[in-house]
């Protein structure tokens, strides 16, 4: 538990100090929203309510593959990888820190996204903030579990930032289908269908379990 | 004198590689014979005969990559190298009965349904299985070092497995129209149909036997020639 706060507190600080990851993630994202919104020009509101859920995940996931290349570049750029793997801590619990710092980039960077798609679409998400939250949560556990695992794959790789994209993109279609279904329904004014949430939940738990078994196969000198 | 790899594994695969040939030229031949008895689909003409195919061969590619993945959580439990050698010569061969599959049902689709790809769940695991398969070789190309890319392979392929049954799930809950014909019921084929398809269901698991016997062979050989230059002293290369 030491190793998971003291991990968590190491990246988060260093990212607070150059902040760089967090704003390149929010540019990125911002970006990806107006091009959507570019590549969808006069649609009428009530269309754009039916499409915004996919769009706004499509930002989500681009902005997540983005931090997460970046996982563990710090490491990397400072030959610190062997450290880690070294470390008399349990290698699942690096791996808890580590993702646990990687969701809240990523969440810092989804309400940032979520306010500018908000505006970018006219749609006002105050409204469903709560539970629309809960649902993004759901969806980025799911995304930072096996997005932290492959990160560290992908970043002793040849095309590393190619790489994790096409590990991890198929993996996460359970992930993307049911947080869009359940963000479509919040915006529609229901509630999340408990088999969305039931679909988040048990591929969560797949995930988080497969990611921190296996990440002791994965961290090496 | 190279040390040949000798596992139950290697010594298994070396030994099956001739009888499973020749199986599978024997099947082949009566499968032939029946596919080309098998009556005409009266709606769907000739092109429905594509059933003793394309589902025969989806078995092998789930089969393949249920190999893969189960090979590779063996190799990171045991750490013996043949079980390794196993998963990567699944995901080869059956990455290849993959995109078989893939090819050969728009084919069907085109035929029977008028349209050449839907979004049904069948197609789209399949189509994502392809995708995971393509990924797993892609990391082993890409990363350095044979144990590393191992190890990390091994991993991927657990996942990937994971996330078939999810994905079924996942894709039920987007409400993917299910196209598909829904089988597997006694007698569901109709009269005339049950030799050719049980034949070719057999043929396909032979041929996807055999072609593995033959790749983990190969790779068996691989491993002992790069071990052997590595214990070589220099200029033996030039020598």
């Amino acid at each position: 538990m030491n190793t998971l706060l003291a991990i968590l507190w190491k990246d988060l600080v260093s990212e607070w100090r150059s902040r760089d990851r967090v704003v390149a993630m929010a540019l990125f994202s911002f970006l990806v929203v107006i091009v959507l919104h570019f590549s969808l020009p006069d649609v009428d509101p009530v269309e754009v309510r039916r499409l915004a859920p996919g769009l706004l995940w499509v930002a989500y996931v681009f902005a997540a593959l983005l931090g997460l290349n970046r996982a563990f570049a710090l490491e990397l750029e400072n030959e610190a990888l062997s450290a880690l793997a070294m470390a008399p801590a349990d290698r699942g619990f690096v791996f808890l820190g580590k993702a646990a710092a990687n969701f809240v980039l990523l969440a810092v960077v989804q309400f940032a996204t979520a306010v500018v798609f908000g505006l970018a679409f006219a749609l006002d998400l105050v409204p469903v903030a709560a539970p629309l939250a809960g649902i993004v949560a759901l969806g980025s556990l799911g995304i930072c579990s096996v997005g932290t695992l492959f990160s560290a794959v992908a970043v002793r790789t040849r095309y590393r930032e190619v790489m994790l994209p096409l590990l991890i993109l198929p993996l996460l279609v359970p992930v993307l289908l049911g947080a869009v279904s359940a963000t479509a329904a919040l915006l529609q004014g229901e509630r999340a269908p408990s088999a969305s949430i039931q679909l988040l939940i048990v591929t969560d738990a797949v995930f988080l379990v497969v990611s921190f078994l296996g990440f002791d196969y994965v961290l090496d000198e | 004198m190279m040390a040949i790899p000798d596992s139950a594994i290697d010594r298994g695969a070396r030994a099956l590689v001739l009888p499973t040939g020749i199986l599978l030229a024997v099947l082949t031949g009566a499968w032939l014979a029946a596919v080309a008895r098998a009556p005409v689909d009266a709606g769907q003409g000739i092109i429905a005969k594509v059933v003793f195919v394309h589902p025969p061969l989806a078995f092998a590619a789930y089969a393949g990559f249920m190999l893969t993945a189960i090979g590779g959580a063996l190799f990171l439990w045991r750490g013996d190298e043949a079980w390794d050698r196993l998963a990567r010569a699944s995901a080869e061969v059956g990455v290849l009965f993959c995109t078989l599959v893939i090819v050969t049902g728009p084919i069907w689709a085109k035929g029977a349904w008028g349209r050449w790809w839907s979004w049904d769940p069948r197609l789209t695991i399949t189509l994502l299985l392809w995708f995971v398969y393509l990924a797993y070789l892609l990391l082993r190309s890409f990363t350095e070092g044979n144990e590393r890319a191992a190890r990390f392979a091994a991993v991927y392929g657990i996942a990937g497995l994971a996330v078939i049954p999810l994905n079924y799930f996942a894709i039920k809950l987007a409400g993917g129209r299910a196209m598909h014909p829904e089988n597997l019921r006694q007698g569901s084929l109709g009269a005339g149909m049950g030799w050719p398809f049980a034949l070719g269901a057999l043929v396909c698991l032979v041929a996807f036997a055999h072609l593995l016997a033959r790749r983990i062979e190969v790779e068996t050989l691989r491993s002992a020639l790069a071990e052997r230059v590595a214990r070589a002293p220099r200029g033996l290369e030039h020598g």
